[in-house]
């Protein structure tokens, strides 16, 4: 495969290593992160469900703007992106 | 307010072809489609065959595509939505463009999944296939180590051996329990009927079902056979006969309950858990007809074709004035035959135009038929019979 440039930016306050022109999920699944952010009413995590825009399961804060669906929305250098997954511990993974 | 000649809503690969077939004409093309890129469905498809070297690359397919309706001055707007169509008016979520006012209109909108929710469905790493089949084949990302599917289909089955080939374990395909009413297909004799004919019509250069499947009388006693016996398909097993009844797991998946079935469906008690950390969802495509509706198109059911689709002549031309419709919309079909359609539908355009004869048009009308027969992948095993329910129902309308 040809030379890929390599993107960095922030999830949840970790860096994340990519690939220019994926999308944040993908970049977040290549990292061994799945689980986006938490349900508001049970607390249960989500990740991405539908992969194309339509279920809005794996929505997280990019760069101060809430609601962006990761599935969809490429990855750019230094991107800040947050969920309410911040600070929550994973015991099981 | 923007304006041009035809607005096209869907940069799949009936919406690509249209607007290429329309700028050749030197018509003033938009295509718009809330996706950060075009290509659609089209993207994440990738089949090879090993034994003929035969590739099917969306990917390459659909840049091809959008690159020569670029160069013909086709203009795209990404990221943008269409929510309301009125008047041959269409209203965009873009912060730039608000309206496009066209004199002619194509829905080109594809089709969505259907859920399958099963308990447990909501969890991280239960993904539909459609997201495993992006996933795999577009952002060349594995989703998981071990996984199964679940609701056995030609679109899951080829999803699964995409997923092999990327080198995950794909630990086998299962029903859904039959418990679950807002699915049917999950009686084994069913779904083994409908994958069997479905793989006997299409050439399935893919995943040469050919001999695997016996039609008819035979069915049950495959199934009984089932019982004991493993089918596989390029070493990944289908089981027929076996339901998932629940998925496991606190925050992430980390296993799957599965229970047998009676040749009827009737789930028995024995259960078993499968340690898997992914779960792919099939439950089927429905045509996306949300603007047809909206745009007051004379919507009807054809189970044959999908689902509720907007009624339209042969030449896909809808029941409103100026409203053309292209793909999986009228439908549910491959890439080859969303492809054909763009271009008769263009062609249909461009006689309102003056600018197509109707042997250019019925040109690309028998290049469908020719389209379908090529077809790798057949979703639906009676779409021919809901084409022609389709052209019974349009002499209807127009003798009402
Ligand atoms: C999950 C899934 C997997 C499939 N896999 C295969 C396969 O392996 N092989 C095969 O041959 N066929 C497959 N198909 C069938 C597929 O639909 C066709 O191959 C083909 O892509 C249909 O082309 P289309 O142009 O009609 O729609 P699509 O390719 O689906 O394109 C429709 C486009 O319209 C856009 N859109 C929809 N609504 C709006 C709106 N309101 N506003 C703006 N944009 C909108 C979408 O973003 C999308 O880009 C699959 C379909 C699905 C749903
Ligand atoms: S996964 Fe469904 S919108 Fe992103």
């Amino acid at each position: 495969m040809a030379k890929q440039k390599e993107i960095h930016f922030i999830f949840n306050g970790k860096e994340i290593k990519g690939i220019e022109g994926q999308p944040i999920a993908a970049a977040l699944f290549n990292n061994g992160i799945r689980a986006i952010r938490q349900c508001e009413v049970t607390g249960e995590q989500r990740g991405v469900y539908c992969g194309i825009g339509h279920c809005f399961e794996c929505r997280a804060t990019v760069n101060g703007i809430p609601g962006i669906r990761t599935c969809l929305t490429l990855i750019e250098e230094n991107m800040i992106v947050t969920s309410n997954l911040a600070g929550v511990q994973n015991d099981e993974v | 307010m923007m304006k041009c000649d035809v607005v096209i809503i869907g940069a799949g690969p009936a919406g690509l072809t249209a607007s290429i077939e329309l700028a050749l004409k030197g018509l003033q093309v938009v295509i718009v489609d809330e996706n950060y890129r075009s290509g659609g469905r089209l993207l994440g498809q990738l089949y090879e065959d090993r034994r003929k070297k035969r590739v099917w690359a969306g990917k390459i397919i659909a840049k091809d595509l959008a690159d020569k309706a670029k160069a013909l001055s086709v203009k795209f707007l990404f990221d943008t939505s269409v929510w309301k169509i009125e008047d041959k008016k269409v209203f965009l979520s873009n912060e730039v463009v608000k309206v496009i006012e066209a004199k002619a209109i194509l829905l080109a909108t594809g089709a969505i999944e259907k859920a399958l929710p099963i308990p447990g469905w909501q969890k991280v790493g239960v993904v539909t296939v459609g997201a495993a089949q992006t996933f795999t084949n577009l952002h060349n990302v594995k989703i998981g180590q071990n996984v199964i599917f679940v609701g056995i289909d030609p679109l899951s089955i080829s999803v699964a051996i995409e997923m092999k080939h990327a080198g995950v374990n794909v630990k086998g395909l299962f029903l859904p329990p039959t418990t679950n009413l807002l699915n049917q297909k999950c009686n084994p004799k069913e779904v083994l009927e409908s994958v069997a004919s479905a793989a006997g019509m299409a050439t399935n250069p893919i995943y040469r079902l050919g001999g695997k499947f016996v039609h008819g009388a035979y069915t049950k006693l495959l199934l009984h056979l089932l019982k004991y016996k493993q089918l596989k398909i390029n070493g990944i097993p289908i089981y027929f006969r076996k339901a998932v009844t629940q998925i496991n797991g606190r925050a992430e998946v980390q296993s799957v309950n599965v229970r047998s079935l009676k040749i009827d469906g009737e789930v028995t008690e024995v259960e078993k858990t499968l340690h898997v950390d992914t779960v792919c969802l099939s439950g089927g495509l429905l045509p996306l007809i949300d603007l047809s509706q909206l745009a007051n198109c004379v919507i009807i059911d054809i189970p044959e074709l999908g689902g509720f689709v907007p009624l339209h002549n042969e030449h896909l031309k809808t029941t409103v004035e100026g409203i053309y419709v292209a793909g999986n919309i009228t439908g549910i079909e491959g890439a080859q035959v969303a492809m054909a359609q763009g271009k008769l539908a263009a062609r249909s355009i461009l006689r309102e135009f003056n600018l197509s004869s109707e042997n250019e048009i019925s040109v690309a009308f028998n290049e469908i038929e020719k389209a379908r027969i090529l077809s790798p992948i057949t979703f639906l095993p009676e779409i021919r019979k809901g084409r022609q329910i389709m052209r019974d129902k349009w002499e209807e309308y127009l003798k009402r």
